[in-house]
Protein backbone atom coordinates (compact mmCIF):
# COMPACT_ATOMS: atom_id res chain seq x y z
CA UNK A 1 0.00 0.00 0.00
CA UNK A 2 1.26 3.73 -0.03
CA UNK A 3 1.53 5.61 3.13
CA UNK A 4 2.78 9.06 3.24
CA UNK A 5 3.27 11.19 6.35
CA UNK A 6 5.50 13.94 8.03
CA UNK A 7 7.93 13.81 10.97
CA UNK A 8 8.42 17.15 12.97
CA UNK A 9 10.17 17.52 16.35
CA UNK A 10 11.02 20.22 18.76
CA UNK A 11 14.21 21.58 17.82
CA UNK A 12 14.04 19.94 14.15
CA UNK A 13 17.60 18.94 13.94
CA UNK A 14 17.34 15.11 15.17
CA UNK A 15 14.45 13.34 16.03
CA UNK A 16 12.47 14.40 12.73
CA UNK A 17 15.38 12.95 10.49
CA UNK A 18 15.90 9.83 12.36
CA UNK A 19 12.02 8.96 12.30
CA UNK A 20 11.93 9.39 8.75
CA UNK A 21 14.29 7.09 8.44
CA UNK A 22 12.83 4.53 10.48
CA UNK A 23 9.39 4.56 9.28
CA UNK A 24 10.90 4.57 5.69
CA UNK A 25 13.02 1.75 5.82
CA UNK A 26 10.24 -0.28 8.42
CA UNK A 27 7.82 0.50 5.77
CA UNK A 28 9.89 -0.87 2.50
CA UNK A 29 10.59 -4.02 4.65
CA UNK A 30 6.70 -4.28 4.85
CA UNK A 31 6.82 -4.13 0.83
CA UNK A 32 5.32 -0.32 1.40
CA UNK A 33 5.51 2.69 -0.66
CA UNK A 34 6.03 5.53 1.18
CA UNK A 35 7.10 8.85 1.19
CA UNK A 36 7.78 11.14 4.17
CA UNK A 37 8.06 14.87 4.42
CA UNK A 38 10.85 16.51 7.65
CA UNK A 39 9.73 19.71 8.75
CA UNK A 40 12.78 20.64 10.37
CA UNK A 41 14.95 23.62 10.94
CA UNK A 42 15.72 23.29 7.74
CA UNK A 43 12.52 24.11 6.37
CA UNK A 44 10.23 21.73 4.28
CA UNK A 45 12.25 18.35 2.56
CA UNK A 46 10.34 16.05 0.36
CA UNK A 47 7.62 17.47 0.55
CA UNK A 48 4.22 15.66 -0.54
CA UNK A 49 2.25 16.65 -3.59
CA UNK A 50 -1.21 16.89 -3.80
CA UNK A 51 -1.20 13.52 -6.18
CA UNK A 52 0.87 11.77 -3.22
CA UNK A 53 -1.66 12.81 -0.81
CA UNK A 54 -4.41 12.05 -3.14
CA UNK A 55 -3.10 8.52 -3.51
CA UNK A 56 -2.03 7.58 -0.11
CA UNK A 57 -3.88 4.50 1.40
CA UNK A 58 -3.07 5.92 5.11
CA UNK A 59 -1.29 9.36 6.33
CA UNK A 60 1.21 8.92 9.16
CA UNK A 61 2.20 12.19 11.44
CA UNK A 62 5.14 11.26 13.70
CA UNK A 63 4.94 14.95 14.93
CA UNK A 64 5.53 16.59 18.63
CA UNK A 65 4.85 20.11 17.34
CA UNK A 66 1.94 21.55 15.44
CA UNK A 67 2.88 20.96 11.64
CA UNK A 68 2.52 23.56 8.33
CA UNK A 69 -0.73 22.59 6.49
CA UNK A 70 -2.46 19.45 8.25
CA UNK A 71 -5.58 20.85 6.67
CA UNK A 72 -4.00 18.78 3.51
CA UNK A 73 -5.14 15.32 4.64
CA UNK A 74 -8.60 16.36 5.92
CA UNK A 75 -10.93 13.54 4.49
CA UNK A 76 -7.46 10.76 4.64
CA UNK A 77 -7.27 8.57 7.43
CA UNK A 78 -4.38 9.90 9.46
CA UNK A 79 -2.89 8.38 12.24
CA UNK A 80 -0.68 10.63 14.60
CA UNK A 81 1.95 9.57 17.16
CA UNK A 82 5.19 10.95 18.79
CA UNK A 83 8.62 11.39 16.48
CA UNK A 84 9.91 8.46 19.68
CA UNK A 85 6.71 6.15 18.92
CA UNK A 86 8.34 5.98 15.62
CA UNK A 87 11.69 5.47 16.19
CA UNK A 88 11.49 3.22 19.03
CA UNK A 89 8.51 0.76 17.34
CA UNK A 90 8.47 1.39 13.29
CA UNK A 91 7.76 -2.11 12.62
CA UNK A 92 4.78 -2.01 15.14
CA UNK A 93 3.41 1.24 13.70
CA UNK A 94 3.50 0.47 10.20
CA UNK A 95 1.35 -2.83 11.29
CA UNK A 96 -0.82 -0.70 13.21
CA UNK A 97 -1.32 1.19 9.85
CA UNK A 98 -1.96 -1.61 7.65
CA UNK A 99 -4.41 -2.28 10.21
CA UNK A 100 -6.33 0.95 9.78
CA UNK A 101 -6.02 0.93 5.97
CA UNK A 102 -7.53 -2.20 5.95
CA UNK A 103 -5.01 -3.51 3.91
CA UNK B 1 18.18 15.59 -0.28
CA UNK B 2 21.20 13.08 -1.03
CA UNK B 3 24.40 13.78 0.54
CA UNK B 4 27.51 11.68 -0.87
CA UNK B 5 30.09 10.04 2.00
CA UNK B 6 32.53 12.79 0.87
CA UNK B 7 31.02 15.65 2.40
CA UNK B 8 29.66 13.72 5.33
CA UNK B 9 33.17 13.21 6.20
CA UNK B 10 34.08 16.66 5.76
CA UNK B 11 31.57 17.20 8.02
CA UNK B 12 33.00 15.20 10.65
CA UNK B 13 36.11 17.26 12.44
CA UNK B 14 38.25 14.52 14.24
CA UNK B 15 39.11 17.12 17.34
CA UNK B 16 35.77 16.82 17.99
CA UNK B 17 35.57 12.84 17.83
CA UNK B 18 36.52 10.68 21.07
CA UNK B 19 36.92 7.29 21.39
CA UNK B 20 37.47 5.22 24.52
CA UNK B 21 36.37 7.90 26.53
CA UNK B 22 36.06 7.25 29.82
CA UNK B 23 33.28 8.70 31.84
CA UNK B 24 30.30 7.99 34.38
CA UNK B 25 27.60 10.15 34.01
CA UNK B 26 25.94 12.46 31.23
CA UNK B 27 27.46 14.82 32.85
CA UNK B 28 31.05 14.24 32.50
CA UNK B 29 30.41 13.54 28.67
CA UNK B 30 28.71 16.86 28.38
CA UNK B 31 31.79 18.79 29.57
CA UNK B 32 34.14 16.69 27.86
CA UNK B 33 32.29 17.24 24.50
CA UNK B 34 31.58 20.75 24.54
CA UNK B 35 34.94 21.90 25.71
CA UNK B 36 36.46 20.12 22.50
CA UNK B 37 33.92 21.82 20.50
CA UNK B 38 35.29 25.18 22.43
CA UNK B 39 38.31 24.23 21.90
CA UNK B 40 38.00 23.80 18.01
CA UNK B 41 36.41 26.82 17.61
CA UNK B 42 32.50 25.65 17.46
CA UNK B 43 31.41 27.39 21.02
CA UNK B 44 32.21 30.53 22.52
CA UNK B 45 30.87 29.56 25.93
CA UNK B 46 30.84 26.17 27.30
CA UNK B 47 28.67 27.12 30.48
CA UNK B 48 26.31 28.66 27.96
CA UNK B 49 26.10 25.53 25.48
CA UNK B 50 26.15 22.99 28.47
CA UNK B 51 22.43 25.26 29.74
CA UNK B 52 21.34 25.12 26.03
CA UNK B 53 21.89 20.77 26.53
CA UNK B 54 20.10 20.76 29.68
CA UNK B 55 17.30 22.86 28.02
CA UNK B 56 16.90 20.09 25.58
CA UNK B 57 17.20 17.11 28.15
CA UNK B 58 14.31 18.80 29.89
CA UNK B 59 12.42 18.43 26.99
CA UNK B 60 12.33 14.56 26.92
CA UNK B 61 14.97 11.33 26.43
CA UNK B 62 17.88 12.12 24.28
CA UNK B 63 18.63 8.35 24.27
CA UNK B 64 17.22 7.16 20.96
CA UNK B 65 17.64 3.48 21.78
CA UNK B 66 20.24 0.70 21.24
CA UNK B 67 22.81 2.48 23.30
CA UNK B 68 22.58 5.98 21.10
CA UNK B 69 22.36 9.04 22.47
CA UNK B 70 21.52 12.53 20.15
CA UNK B 71 21.91 15.68 22.82
CA UNK B 72 21.46 18.58 21.09
CA UNK B 73 22.17 21.89 22.25
CA UNK B 74 20.93 25.36 20.55
CA UNK B 75 22.27 28.38 20.94
CA UNK B 76 23.82 31.79 20.45
CA UNK B 77 27.01 31.22 21.65
CA UNK B 78 27.08 28.40 18.63
CA UNK B 79 29.35 30.09 16.23
CA UNK B 80 29.79 27.39 13.80
CA UNK B 81 26.92 24.56 13.78
CA UNK B 82 28.79 21.48 14.27
CA UNK B 83 29.03 17.98 15.46
CA UNK B 84 30.88 16.16 18.59
CA UNK B 85 30.90 12.71 18.68
CA UNK B 86 32.03 10.19 21.71
CA UNK B 87 32.45 6.45 21.83
CA UNK B 88 32.26 5.32 25.46
CA UNK B 89 34.30 2.67 27.30
CA UNK B 90 31.37 1.36 29.10
CA UNK B 91 27.47 1.80 28.75
CA UNK B 92 26.49 4.82 31.31
CA UNK B 93 22.76 5.58 32.33
CA UNK B 94 21.32 8.02 30.00
CA UNK B 95 17.41 8.29 29.40
CA UNK B 96 16.01 6.37 26.72
CA UNK B 97 13.28 4.91 24.55
CA UNK B 98 14.10 1.40 24.66
CA UNK B 99 15.75 1.86 28.52
CA UNK B 100 19.51 1.25 27.33
CA UNK B 101 21.72 3.76 28.38
CA UNK B 102 24.57 5.22 25.65
CA UNK B 103 28.06 4.09 24.58
CA UNK B 104 28.18 6.19 21.78
CA UNK B 105 27.01 10.03 22.06
CA UNK B 106 26.75 11.93 18.69
CA UNK B 107 25.91 15.55 19.79
CA UNK B 108 24.72 18.95 17.79
CA UNK B 109 25.91 21.97 18.53
CA UNK B 110 23.88 24.33 16.52
CA UNK B 111 23.25 28.12 16.25
CA UNK B 112 20.66 30.21 17.40
CA UNK B 113 19.97 32.00 14.06
CA UNK B 114 18.32 29.31 11.22
CA UNK B 115 19.61 31.12 8.49
CA UNK B 116 23.16 30.67 9.74
CA UNK B 117 24.07 27.42 7.59
CA UNK B 118 21.74 25.92 6.03
CA UNK B 119 24.10 23.60 3.97
CA UNK B 120 25.33 22.01 7.29
CA UNK B 121 22.04 21.69 9.02
CA UNK B 122 21.32 19.82 6.18
CA UNK B 123 24.67 17.26 7.14
CA UNK B 124 23.64 17.13 10.42
CA UNK B 125 19.71 16.02 9.68
CA UNK B 126 22.03 13.05 7.25
CA UNK B 127 23.82 11.91 10.75
CA UNK B 128 20.19 11.42 12.30
CA UNK B 129 19.15 9.60 9.14
CA UNK B 130 22.73 7.73 9.20
CA UNK B 131 21.81 6.78 13.33
CA UNK B 132 18.53 4.84 12.44
CA UNK B 133 20.69 2.00 10.47
CA UNK B 134 21.24 -1.09 12.78
CA UNK B 135 24.12 -1.53 10.95
CA UNK B 136 25.52 2.24 11.41
CA UNK B 137 25.06 1.94 15.07
CA UNK B 138 27.13 -1.98 15.40
CA UNK B 139 30.02 -0.54 13.51
CA UNK B 140 30.08 2.61 16.30
CA UNK B 141 29.54 0.70 18.84
CA UNK B 142 32.39 -1.17 17.86
CA UNK B 143 34.27 1.67 17.11
CA UNK B 144 37.89 1.93 18.72
CA UNK B 145 39.65 5.09 16.94
CA UNK B 146 38.75 7.82 14.95
CA UNK B 147 39.52 6.23 11.80
CA UNK B 148 36.78 3.89 12.60
CA UNK B 149 34.00 6.23 14.09
CA UNK B 150 34.37 8.40 10.38
CA UNK B 151 34.15 5.13 8.28
CA UNK B 152 30.55 3.82 9.81
CA UNK B 153 29.67 7.45 9.91
CA UNK B 154 30.59 7.12 6.02
CA UNK B 155 30.07 3.69 4.48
Amino acid sequence: MKIVGVTACTIGIAHTYLAQQKLEDAAKAAGDDIKIETQGTIGIENALTAEDIEQADVVILAVDVKIADEERFKGKKVVKVSTETAIKSPNKLIAKLHEIAGK
Amino acid sequence: MIVDSASLSEAIDTRTVVTGLKADTKEEVFEDLAQRLHDAGYIDSVDEFLKALHEREAQGATGIGEHVAIPHGRSDTVKRNGVAIAILDHEIEWESLDDTGAKVVVLFAVGADDEGSKRHLQLLSEFARKLAKADVVHDLLQASSQDQVVAALTK
